[in-house]
């Protein structure tokens, strides 16, 4: 990808897989996410960005993952994630580092879990 | 694109509408119980760790929220988890969390910063926990001045600071929170009352506590501060804000205990209007108007 900034990539990426991929309007797509059909206009637009929990929303109701949403991988479901964590340490203590370590694992571990459960 | 100013007032909308959409209509409110209805997982940081005081963390499509408790604090707490929400919540953050490849994102101060996106976060955790219409409602029956931001405080389970904080924000009378450490001020907080006052000067960081002020006696012995014990004293608004009349206020103080800070609550007393009458008729004109919106 060349485009760096999340809502950039992601107005792009929305309407492609609301329309090529789904095949469903935006009242529709609004309907399944539980957002107004103008929140999904705006989105497409880029006149409006979205939050995490719409692009988790959106990306449920697409049945897509949130990184292809982000434009961070380009297969529309989820396993590839792992690979996709770039976290920055700088500025954090080793503790905090480790405590991190431990809950990326702790959602991975479910990640996989509703991945294989799909 | 640049970030959009306003976001402050936004941020504290979006969650007060957030709270108005659940159908939340009792303080205090649960951070926690928002999160896990959000399926996000809330994880406690050792109380040995000291480091950020909250975490942000995505893996895929999952979420999680560390926050710190090596300070003894509920309030503080529970601001932190809210903060991250905020950062969860709030349109737009995708890009403060993920700029070049993140899927972490970690926070340390409170109101302090100058990071649009750290402060907007910190307005949506004060909206979110202290959400009108409740907060104005509870207002009411809390009395006023440092008694008020105590009892608002104990039912919305906040800091005093941040309880200080909102209050200013929310109240239609003439008050200010002050936070000082020593001789110097650290930021100071006016309800727009106070700011329509003519010929104020507005208190900036690091400004000098004025000697003859109650607050600047309490700092001088650290001890009080540490203790957190508390003093009151009769003030007046040129004492704090200079300007050309000398009505007078209430000036409570309360050391923050470890924190090391002082919180000092403004209240003038009685009505504006009122002591307009002794002033000169000129003058009454230009001021009175304003306090009739």
């Amino acid at each position: 990808m060349t485009k760096s900034r999340p809502s950039e990539v992601f107005p792009e990426r929305l309407r492609e897989a609301r329309e090529k991929i789904r095949k469903l309007s935006q009242e529709a797509l609004a309907n399944r996410a539980g957002l107004q059909a103008s929140a999904i206009s705006h989105f497409e637009s880029g006149t409006r960005k979205p939050s995490f929990d719409n692009l988790r929303r959106l990306a449920d109701a697409l049945e897509v993952s949130t990184d292809y949403l982000l434009g961070r991988i380009d297969e529309i479901s989820g396993a590839a994630t792992s690979d996709q964590l770039n976290r920055d340490y700088d500025r954090m203590s080793q503790e905090d580092r480790d405590l991190a370590d431990e809950i990326f694992g702790i959602l991975k571990k479910r990640s996989r879990q509703r991945t294989s459960e799909r | 694109m640049p970030f959009d100013e306003s976001s402050v007032e936004n941020a504290i909308a979006e969650a007060e509408q957030f709270i108005k959409d659940r159908k939340i209509t009792a303080l205090p409110i649960d951070p926690v119980r928002i999160a896990k209805d959000l399926e996000i997982e809330v994880v406690a940081k050792p109380a040995s760790s000291k480091g950020v005081s909250g975490m942000l963390l995505r893996y895929g499509d999952d979420y999680a929220i560390a926050y710190a408790t090596h300070i003894d604090s509920d309030g503080f707490q529970r601001f932190s988890i809210a903060h991250e929400l905020g950062h969860y919540l709030l349109p737009g953050h995708i890009d403060h969390l993920l700029p070049a490849g993140k899927n972490i994102h970690e926070s340390r101060g409170g109101f302090v910063s100058t990071d649009p996106y750290e402060l907007s976060a910190d307005y949506f955790a004060a909206g979110l926990l202290m959400p009108n219409p409740l907060f104005s409602q509870a207002m009411w029956n809390s009395g006023e001045g440092l008694a008020a931001v105590e009892s608002l405080a104990g039912l919305c389970r906040t800091s005093l600071t941040a309880t200080a904080i909102r209050y200013v924000q929310c109240i239609h009378t003439v008050v200010a929170m002050v936070m000082s450490a020593g001789t110097r001020i650290d930021y100071c907080f006016m309800s727009d009352a106070l700011k329509e006052v003519p010929g104020l000067t507005w208190i900036r960081k690091g400004d000098a506590l004025v000697k003859t002020t109650a607050t600047y006696r309490f700092n001088q012995n650290e001890q009080r501060v540490i203790q957190a014990d508390r003093t009151e004293a009769a003030s007046t608004i040129q004492d704090w804000f200079g300007g050309r009349r000398n009505l007078e206020m209430t000036e409570e103080v309360v050391g923050l205990g470890r924190y090391g800070k002082t919180l000092t609550i403004l209240c003038l007393v009685g009505d504006p209007e009122e002591e307009d009458d002794d002033n000169d008729e000129n003058v009454e004109e230009s001021w009175t108007p304003r306090f009739r919106r």
